[in-house]
């Protein structure tokens, strides 16, 4: 459930240092957030769908998001924050971020952190909340070794790009496709 | 008000009421249908170019044209402002439509538009005095669509868009508004938006009830609508009491639609943001519950608001339905379920809400101050003294709007936008709001004596299909 590091992770995770504006509590998801977790991931696949017709959600989404998340949670190489809404929303999972440390055989520095899914329900977005995630994210990322940040979005998610941007990321690699 | 008419449980009679008053409102349309096609295969066009010079001989147009002309073009070529003065441009407007979604008909081309584009036109300068070009285009993208508005802008004081399908339509608007140096308007949104804004108002006057305060369930979120719902949180609506209903049902921050909306609908998106379904979450029927007004400017469709809807709401309700040419609900039906005030988009009911209340005097204001922009703020000064007409002219629950036959509320809200417009400081010809409002009413009074002046002559000729000269136009 946690990992080895989750205590100090826990710790660091203390929304009221460097909080948003909008009170948002990050801890490492457990396994009981499941059930909370799912549908936000589904919803930011079925937002992806609206950039490409090569992301259409898979009607068993729903299974694999439960099976990739239950993995996660206990992955030392993953990371998995659930993010608790505050007020009428305290106890409600109101966003998802799940990233992963992966190698880089060939590149220096050796390990990056990627950030696979970061989903937030629109009423905590802006204000400053999607910054703070990072932040904390890349936190978390850096203690697991990575030494590069990266993120995987449609590239035709313009409001994605702008955030990344803006946060100091460039394009690096890109993914191109086509149905075969 | 007290809710009228009868709280009875036989369905099945009412049931057949309510058919036959469909029944006669279709006919009355269809007979209208047939009769204007008739006419415009007769007329062939509903507005001409008509000389606004003497011309005496072919002598003058020496003065008209060339040679004389070109001191004219020289004198503008030098400042390229004095376009507004020195020609037609600073009375002259374009109605520009991809007709993408012309009236309840949807999206029927550029040139199928055209005759409604005429009609508009007829409007302007019999209402406003405004001179307007029927324009439809053939885009194929919004960027074509704005890039053809801004080449066309230099011979034009102001822009009007028309039956543009939603969400293009606020992108377009807000990127000419942000390009061109000239005012545009969308009709649709604004011109609709502030007619519903001025009826709103005296209806909840009469009915007791405070903006700010109140529960407001809007039904539709199309161009009209969404432009409604941005004027009644200026107007001081608490966003946690209006809730916006669409085919998918409550328009909450949640909802599951809500990402492709902050995606491909921006403008709605910030509404379900803003306002988080009024609170609420479900459909029509949870939106209603204890609602005090009830909004509709939907896709027409029968049945959409039925009485249960209304007896559900709070005692006494709003009840606008708007939608074209058949209301989302008959007035008769929702006053028998105990709507105490009924507004339409119909003219043949009491409380038109009709853009032509609105958008003639708005462009005659806007080109009298030569304004640079039309803000909000200028929407809700029109829509405040158009509503400050009809409350002075006797406020009844059939009477919240004026009608069409009053024009003098005309020129003072021509005048009401002029002033607002130079209080704002995006006038570039400032005047006090009496002179405004004597500017507008002399130019309003020409076009309707120019109609009967050539009526009269014989140039215009008269309706082939009409005995009695004594009979009403329209």
């Amino acid at each position: 459930m946690t990992t080895p590091k989750g205590k100090t992770e826990a710790e660091r995770l203390n929304p009221t240092a460097t909080g948003p504006s909008v009170p948002i509590h990050l801890r490492p998801a457990r396994t009981s957030d499941i059930a909370q977790l799912v549908p936000l991931i589904l919803r930011l696949k079925r937002l992806n769908e609206e950039f490409d017709p090569l992301l259409k959600v898979r009607p068993d989404a729903e299974e694999r998001a439960t099976e990739i998340l239950r993995h996660d949670i206990s992955d030392p190489e993953a990371l998995v924050l659930a993010a608790e809404g505050a007020g009428t929303d305290k106890d409600k999972v109101v966003g998802v971020v799940r990233a992963r440390v992966r190698e880089r055989p060939f590149y220096s520095p050796e390990k990056e952190g990627v950030i696979l899914d970061i989903y937030l329900l629109p009423l905590y977005r802006r204000r400053g909340v999607g910054e703070y995630l990072l932040q904390e994210l890349s936190a978390s990322l850096k203690a697991k070794g990575a030494g590069v940040l990266t993120a995987e979005f449609p590239v035709q998610n313009e409001i994605a790009i702008r955030f990344y941007t803006k946060q100091g990321f460039r394009p690096i690699t890109t993914l191109h496709g086509r149905t075969m | 008000m007290p809710p009228s008419g009868p709280e009875t449980g036989r369905r099945s009679r009412k049931r057949a009421s309510e058919e036959a008053i469909e029944r006669t409102a279709a006919e009355r349309t269809d007979a209208l249908g047939a009769r204007a096609l008739r006419l415009a295969e007769y007329y062939h066009g509903k507005i001409e170019t008509v000389p606004r010079v003497p011309v005496r001989s072919l002598a003058d147009f020496s003065l008209w044209y060339t040679p004389g002309i070109a001191e004219v073009s020289r004198a503008i070529a030098s400042d390229p402002d004095r376009s507004f003065d020195l020609t037609g441009r600073g009375n002259t407007i374009a109605i520009v439509t991809d007709g993408s979604r012309v009236l309840g008909l949807g999206n029927i081309g550029p040139r199928a538009a055209l005759p409604v584009m005429e009609g508009k036109a007829l409007l302007f300068k019999y209402l406003g005095g405004v001179d307007a070009i029927p324009l439809p285009i053939s885009v194929e993208s919004d960027a074509a669509f704005i890039e053809t508005v801004e080449r066309i802008a230099p011979a034009f004081g102001g822009i009007n868009l028309e039956d543009i399908a939603s969400p293009k339509c606020f992108r377009i608007l807000e990127e000419l508004q942000k390009r061109l140096p000239i005012p545009v308007w969308h009709d649709d949104q604004l011109g609709t938006a502030a007619a519903t804004i001025a009826g709103f108002l005296n209806a909840i006057e009469l009915t007791g009830r405070d903006v700010r305060s109140m529960r407001t369930v809007l039904l539709g979120a199309g161009a009209a609508n969404i432009a409604t719902a941005r004027l009644l949180l200026a107007l001081g609506h608490d966003p946690h009491r209006l809730t916006l209903v669409d085919h998918k049902g409550i328009l909450d921050a949640e909802r599951r639609d809500v990402d492709e909306l902050m995606v491909r609908n921006r403008w709605k998106y910030r509404l379900a943001l803003q306002t988080d379904g009024g609170d609420r979450r479900g459909g029509l029927v949870e939106a209603v519950e204890g609602a005090d007004a009830l909004l509709a400017a939907s896709t027409p469709a029968p049945d959409t608001v039925r009485p249960e809807h209304i007896r559900a709401m709070a005692s006494g309700p709003i009840i606008f339905a708007l939608a074209n040419p058949d209301p989302e609900i008959w007035p008769d039906i929702a006053k028998a379920a105990g709507a105490a005030v009924v507004a339409t988009g119909r003219s043949d009911f009491p409380n038109q809400v009709n853009n032509s209340l609105i958008f003639p005097a708005v462009f005659r204001g806007i080109l009298d101050a030569r304004a640079r922009s039309i803000p909000d703020e200028v929407v809700l000064a029109a829509a405040k003294e158009l509503a400050r007409h009809a409350n002075d002219a006797g406020l009844t629950v059939d009477h919240i709007l004026p009608t069409m036959e009053e024009t003098e509320f005309s020129p003072h809200v021509a005048a009401a936008v002029a002033e607002e417009a130079v209080r704002l400081g995006i006038a570039g010809r400032p005047r006090t709001r009496a002179e405004f409002y004597r500017i507008a009413q002399e130019v309003m009074r020409r076009p309707p004596k120019l109609a009967r002046e050539l009526a009269r002559s014989g140039v215009t000729r008269p309706m082939p299909d009409e005995k009695s000269p004594r009979r009403r136009k329209r």
